[in-house]
C-alpha cells in the first residue's frame, strides 16, 4: 500500500510536535493514502495522542511540515477538519448530559453544516444511516448515558460517520471495554473501512488486535521507530528497542506485549 | 392583594423578574453543562466593580459593568486555553480581585450611596422605565445570540476539542458563551443583585437537570423554573415586605432541594451505578 499509486491524504514532512522546552513527536515523515488502514502504536507517552492531535488540525508542527488534504495544517479551515471523523478516548463523557442517540449523531452534521444553518431532512438522513451503519438505528431517542460503554462507542463511530468523513481518525477506541466488545468495535471499524473505503487511522496499545487488520503499522517513540506492514513491524528487536524488556514474543506469529510503562 | 397589580412599579417589577428570570436560567443550561458554574460567580462580582467605578467616576454604570464583566471572563477564558490554570483558580483570583476593586472604589465615595447597594443586593422594585428597556434590549440580546449559536454551544458543552476537531469553531463560540454569560449577568443586576444573580443562573438549570435526559426538557423546565421563581419572589418580597434577591433565591433553592427529592437520577446513587 505505501508507495503506491493512491494519493497521499495525511504527509508527515520532518514535523516536530511540542511545546516550548518538551518534544512530544520529532522529525515525522510519514504519508497516509487514501484508503488505506493504519495503526499506530507505541508505550504510553510515545507520541500517539500528539500525533492525533496534529492530524486533527488542533497542533501545528513547532518544525518541519504536515499536510492535510494538501492543505497545510496551519491553514486547515473548519471544513477541512470536517472531513476527519474522529472518536477520543474513551471516558469524558458525562453519563447525565441530557442528550439522546440521535442528537448525539446529529452534532456530527454541525461542522459541515456551519454557523446559522439548522440541520434539515436530509443531515437527519444522513444521521440515521450512521446509526444504521453501527447497528445503533432502535437505540436512537434513548439516553446516551443509559447505554453501555461498548454501544456508546458505536453512537461515537456513528456520529463520525455523519461527518461524511475522508478519514477515520480512532484515538483507543477498545479502551475500558471488555474483550468481546474490543473484537466487536474492531470489526465494526474493518467493516467501515472496507465498505466505505475510508481511510482510517487507528491509534492502540492492543497490537493482537489489530495486526492482522491492518495495512500498516506506525511504531512510534517520539520518533518513528518503524512504518510498514505489520510483519516488517512486529520484529523482536526493533520491538524491544521501543518496549524494553517487558516484551513477551511467543513465536514468531504471535506477539504479546506488555505495556513497558504499564508493566513498570 | 391584587390591587398591588395595578401600580406600575409593581408591573415593571415583575416585567424585570420574569425577563432576568427567563434569561438567566436559559444560559444556565450552557453553565451547567459546561461546567461553568464559578464562572457566574466571578462575573457578577466583576460587573459590580465596573457598577461602582461608573458612579465613583459619573460613568454609566451599566456599560462599566459590561466591560469589567466581558474582561474578566475573556482573561478567565484566555488563561484557561493557554493551560496557565484551572478556570475556577483564575476566576477566584479575579473574583477577589474585582471585589477589592468595588471596595476600594466605594471607600474613594465622597457620600453614601444607596443606589450601589441596590446593585449589589438587588432591588428589583425600584427598577426604572429606562432601566427596564436596557434590560430587555441587552436581555434581547443574549437570547437571539443563544438562539442563532444554540447548536454549536451545545456541542461545546458536550465536548469543546470534538467539537473543534469536527470543524465547529469551538474556541470562539466558547468566547462566545463566556460574554453571553457577562451580559447575562449585568442585565439581572438590579434586579437580584450581584450576591445573588450566580444564584439565578445555577439553581434552575441544576434543579432541571435532576429531572429529564433530555436537552428540550432540561432548557424548558429551566425557563419555566427560573421565570416562577422570579415572578413568585417579586410577590412574596412585596407581600412580606422582605427584599426581592434573597426571595427569589430562597424560593429557586427550596425548589431545586424538592428536586432532589423526586429525581429519577437519585434512583441510581442507591443502586451503586453512580460514577
Amino acid at each position: 500500500m505505501p508507495g503506491g499509486s493512491r494519493p497521499p491524504i495525511i504527509r508527515f514532512d520532518h514535523a516536530s510536535f511540542g511545546f516550548p522546552g518538551v518534544t512530544a513527536l520529532e522529525d515525522i515523515t510519514l504519508s497516509i493514502e487514501a484508503g488505506e488502514f493504519v495503526g499506530v502504536i507505541g508505550p504510553n507517552g510515545s507520541g500517539k495522542t500528539t500525533l492525533c492531535r496534529a492530524v486533527l488540525g488542533l497542533l501545528a508542527p513547532i518544525k518541519g511540515q504536515l499536510h492535510i488534504f494538501d492543505c497545510a495544517c496551519q491553514e486547515l479551515r473548519c471544513h477541512h477538519r470536517a472531513k476527519i471523523g474522529y472518536l477520543p478516548q474513551k471516558g469524558v463523557v458525562d453519563r447525565d448530559f441530557p442528550v439522546t442517540v440521535f442528537e448525539t449523531v446529529m452534532m456530527g452534521r454541525y461542522g459541515a453544516l456551519g454557523l446559522f444553518h439548522r440541520p434539515g431532512p436530509e443531515d437527519r438522513r444522513i444521521a440515521l444511516e450512521s446509526l444504521a451503519l453501527v447497528a445503533m438505528e432502535r437505540y436512537k431517542d434513548t439516553a446516551l448515558g443509559h447505554l453501555s460503554g461498548g454501544q456508546q462507542q458505536r453512537v461515537f463511530i456513528a456520529r463520525a460517520l455523519a461527518q461524511q468523513p475522508k478519514v477515520l481518525l480512532l484515538d483507543e477506541p477498545t479502551t475500558g471495554l471488555d474483550l468481546p466488545m474490543q473484537h466487536n468495535v474492531i470489526e465494526l471499524i474493518q467493516h467501515l473501512h472496507e465498505t466505505l473505503r475510508l481511510t482510517v487511522l487507528l491509534i492502540t496499545h492492543d497490537i493482537n488486535m489489530i495486526r492482522s487488520r491492518v495495512d500498516r503499522l506506525v511504531l512510534l517513540k517520539t520518533r518513528l521507530h518503524a512504518a510498514g506492514p505489520p510483519a516488517d513491524v512486529l520484529k523482536p528487536n526493533i520491538l524491544e528497542q521501543v518496549y524494553g524488556k517487558g516484551l513477551v514474543i511467543s513465536d514468531k506469529d504471535l506477539v504479546i506485549v506488555e505495556d513497558y510503562h504499564h508493566s513498570h | 392583594m391584587l390591587d398591588l397589580f395595578a401600580y406600575d412599579f409593581m408591573q415593571r417589577s415583575l416585567f424585570a423578574a420574569a425577563m432576568v428570570g427567563g434569561l438567566c436560567s436559559l444560559i444556565g443550561v450552557f453553565v451547567v453543562l459546561r461546567g461553568l458554574a464559578f464562572v457566574g460567580a466571578g462575573t457578577s462580582h466583576a460587573a459590580f466593580a465596573g457598577v461602582t467605578l461608573g458612579y465613583l467616576i459619573g460613568w454609566p454604570p451599566l456599560l462599566l459593568a459590561v466591560a469589567f464583566g466581558v474582561a474578566t471572563v475573556w482573561i478567565t477564558g484566555w488563561l484557561e486555553e493557554q493551560g496557565r490554570m484551572k478556570l475556577d483558580v483564575s476566576i477566584g483570583i479575579l473574583y477577589t480581585a474585582t471585589m477589592a476593586l468595588a471596595i476600594v472604589f466605594i471607600g474613594l465615595m465622597k457620600t453614601y450611596n444607596a443606589e450601589v447597594y441596590g446593585y449589589l443586593f438587588g432591588s428589583v422594585l425600584s427598577v426604572t422605565g429606562e432601566e427596564l428597556l436596557l434590560i430587555g434590549g441587552l436581555a434581547a440580546l443574549v437570547l437571539g445570540l443563544l438562539i442563532a449559536f444554540w447548536k454549536e454551544l451545545l456541542f461545546i458543552a458536550f465536548d469543546q476539542e470534538m467539537a473543534e476537531a469536527s470543524g465547529v469553531p469551538a474556541r470562539q463560540i466558547f468566547f462566545l458563551l463566556l460574554t453571553l454569560v457577562a451580559l447575562t449577568v449585568v442585565v439581572s443586576l438590579k434586579t437580584v443583585g450581584a450576591i445573588l444573580v450566580f444564584a439565578m443562573i445555577l439553581i434552575p438549570a441544576s434543579t432541571a437537570y435532576q429531572l429529564t435526559h433530555s436537552l428540550t426538557t432540561l432548557t424548558l423546565y429551566s425557563v419555566i423554573i427560573g421565570t416562577a421563581t422570579a415572578l413568585t419572589g417579586v410577590v412574596v418580597s412585596t407581600v412580606w415586605d422582605i427584599p426581592s434577591g434573597p426571595s427569589i433565591v430562597l424560593l429557586a433553592t427550596a425548589v431545586f432541594f424538592f428536586s432532589l427529592v423526586i429525581s429519577p437520577k437519585k434512583l441510581r446513587v442507591s443502586s451503586g451505578h453512580l460514577r
